[in-house]
């Protein structure tokens, strides 16, 4: 099969899966006890007052009607309006897309600057006082709740040391960038660049961790090969071995984990978005899910479950073309 | 099911590792706290005392008379502290804002954590090993049928996925009575344990696709052994080939995910119970959650139980790693937070 196959092949399975997501997120509503009327209706609504809600909502129509309004609704980009704010539902999810895309993407950055040095160290000096450091820090890492690692960096670097603040967003990197751009200013640069710090490491150093340990056991798979023993004795320097050859080879499995853990970024984005009350995408599913907020909630879960599906394809796309050896089936 | 060359390599792998016997040790270190709670606790867990709040930890004491500005919401606040509170052999890690003891807390706390985990873990191998046995020994419709169904399934973030379920549904808690308490051993400590049955639950739905795959993948690969070939020659049953035949197989790398699982579990639950969706009143994460709010005049309430958190999940994946290189059933370690 071709690559071009491929993709097409990948991407109709995952518009498949992107429709089920839909359907499951939909069917969720319907099978979670609590009528939604009561958490908008006023506590002392009349019985008349609740019917006019629900028909307004569309809540009184048959379920299958439903969906297809629902359905047909999102192919034009539309998830319905907020039942407490009244807004666009969609309007309101799409605009905390950049936050948390902010944050993954700095937790990502954080994650491969430290860590794959990092293996590479461990890896190379096995046994010695680094390669321990490396270990155990990696073995912590994996093993330690993000909410709370992060409440602990709060603790030391925003409330003992008094050096970062402890929460929110004031600026995004967008804006930020706009106005060093148009005035030069580096203000808005450094501010986002303190309120992102903390976030980012929590958020990064599980995959750290995971990455360093991944980096470590393919670098010394790798470094124990016949190949790397060739380059060596035709008289190669051994930063070149190591990092031209048998870094490279390492970097494949090493991608391929990273695509399967995306569902772990984003889950841990939305506990380190509560901890740092950070505005993304996970503190809003988290308080609509507390408000009954139906609209908000189904539009959340589909756009984070869709956005993990593609994501997702464009992780193996990515791994077919950097290794030649992948066979598509 | 486990063969003497299995105990072997056990054996031979435990020896070589020093971290698979600090594993070890860490694992039955929770399990006995958890188990005999009752005894090891000083206080009962949810017993308060307002006069004794925010007693500070063994070797610490909380500062006099000290006045710092501090920023909160943009805007600047004095923070001021009148008294001085010294540590007290009688609360050995502290007490919390509602002058709860923390030792006891912390002890109390593995119970939550390790009931969850075990049966999280169990009922999501119950529910993955079904799926996933059925679909590999069938093969075909009711293969693509139920894989597509766990495609589905992984598309939603775990967390995300468990937050929203649990969120939706509410915490259900289950109480079982106190073993020790109902003999009349430990007649102060609480008379139930409460186990948070939805977390239970959810974890286990986030969780059995992992099962899943890896037990339609052995029974994709055993089913047409000779063995299993010959017994349906002889006439055995469906249910009979892939209890006694299949099954039994694939025992080895169900075991190691499940240990892993453990371990992402514990840590699952602990969010849950931060973010305040698990129902339960006594657990690590919820703690950690109402420290957070005392982190300038207590740092030890959101620190301990969260150092707890960071042994036990040590504790398990070090022993997953150990039965992972001992048994090599050639799966890669996933969960986490």
């Amino acid at each position: 099969m071709s690559f071009a196959r491929f993709i097409i092949k990948r991407s109709l399975q995952g518009i498949f899966v992107v429709w089920g997501v839909v359907t499951v997120v939909f069917l969720l509503r319907f099978s979670t006890p609590g009528d939604p009327i009561t958490f908008i209706a006023p506590l002392d609504a009349s019985p008349e007052l609740r019917q006019r809600i629900a028909e307004e909502l569309g809540l009184n129509q048959p379920l299958y009607v439903q969906y297809f309004d629902y359905l047909t609704g999102l192919l034009t980009g539309d998830m319905g309006y907020s039942y407490i704010s009244g807004t666009e539902a969609a309007t309101r999810i799409f605009a905390r897309v950049p936050a948390t895309v902010e944050l993954a993407v700095a937790a990502t950055v954080v994650a491969i600057v430290i860590s794959i040095p990092l293996g590479v160290i461990s890896a190379t000096r096995r046994h010695e006082p680094a390669d321990y450091a490396a270990t155990t820090f990696s073995l912590a890492g994996i093993s330690t709740p993000n909410f709370w690692l992060g409440i602990m960096l709060v603790l030391v670097f925003a409330v003992q040391l008094n050096f970062l603040p402890t929460s929110r967003r004031p600026v995004g990197i967008v804006q930020a960038v706009e106005v060093l751009v148009l005035s030069g200013n580096y203000a808005g640069i450094v501010l986002w660049l303190q309120h992102i710090t903390l976030p980012a490491i929590t958020l990064g150093t599980y995959f750290t961790a995971l990455v360093t340990r991944l980096t470590r056991s393919g670098m010394l798979d790798e470094l124990g090969k016949s190949y790397v023993d060739a380059a060596r004795a035709k008289g190669l320097p051994e930063t070149l071995v190591r990092y031209k050859h048998a870094l490279r080879n390492t970097l494949i499995p090493v991608i391929t984990v990273l695509g399967l853990q995306l569902g772990t970024l984003i889950g841990g984005a939305v506990i380190t978005e509560a901890v740092f009350a950070w505005p993304g995408l996970g503190t809003l599913v988290i308080n609509s899910i507390n408000t009954r907020d139906w609209p908000l909630i189904q539009g959340c879960l589909i756009v984070i479950g869709s956005s993990f599906v593609f994501v997702n394809i464009a992780v193996d796309a990515l791994y077919a073309y950097v290794n030649p050896q992948v066979v598509y089936d | 099911m486990v063969s003497p060359r299995t105990w072997r390599n056990l054996r031979r792998e435990l020896r070589g590792s020093a971290l698979a016997k600090i594993g070890i040790v860490l694992v039955l270190a929770i399990i006995l706290v958890a188990v005999f709670a009752p005894f090891l606790a000083p206080y009962d867990p949810y017993q308060q005392d307002l006069g004794n709040s925010q007693v500070p930890p063994l070797g610490f004491s909380t500062t006099e008379n000290e006045t710092r500005s501090e920023m909160v919401n943009g805007s600047i606040e004095v923070v001021e502290e009148e008294v001085t509170v010294n540590a007290t052999l009688a609360h050995p890690l502290g007490t919390d804002a509602l002058g709860r003891d923390m030792l006891s807390r912390t002890i109390y706390g593995a119970r939550t954590s390790l009931l969850v985990g075990v049966f999280g873990t169990m009922l999501a191998v119950l529910i993955g090993v079904t799926v996933g046995l059925t679909a590999g020994y069938y093969g075909g419709r009711v293969d693509d049928g139920l894989m597509r169904m766990s495609d589905i399934m992984l598309a939603f973030p775990s967390l995300v996925l468990a937050i929203a379920l649990i969120g939706l549904f509410g915490g259900v808690t289950i109480r079982i009575p106190d073993p020790f308490v109902v003999l009349g051993l430990a007649p102060e400590m609480p008379p139930n344990i409460v186990l948070p049955g939805t977390v239970v639950l959810v974890v286990a739905l986030v969780n059995w696709v992992w099962f899943a795959r890896v037990a339609r993948g052995e029974a994709l690969s055993l089913r047409n052994e000779e063995y299993v070939k010959a017994a349906r020659a002889l006439g055995a049953s469906d249910g009979s080939i892939v209890a006694r035949h299949i099954l039994p197989n694939s025992i080895t790398p169900i075991l190691v995910l499940a240990t892993i699982q453990v371990a992402a579990i514990i840590l699952l639950e602990s969010s849950l119970s931060y973010l305040g969706f698990s129902g339960a009143n006594l657990s690590w994460g919820l703690d950690i959650a109402q420290g957070r709010d005392y982190l300038a005049s207590a740092w030890w309430i959101a620190s301990i139980p969260g150092v707890a958190i960071v042994f036990a999940v040590i504790g398990v994946n070090l022993v997953g790693d150990w039965l992972r290189d001992a048994l090599d059933p050639g799966i890669e370690g996933e969960g986490g937070v």
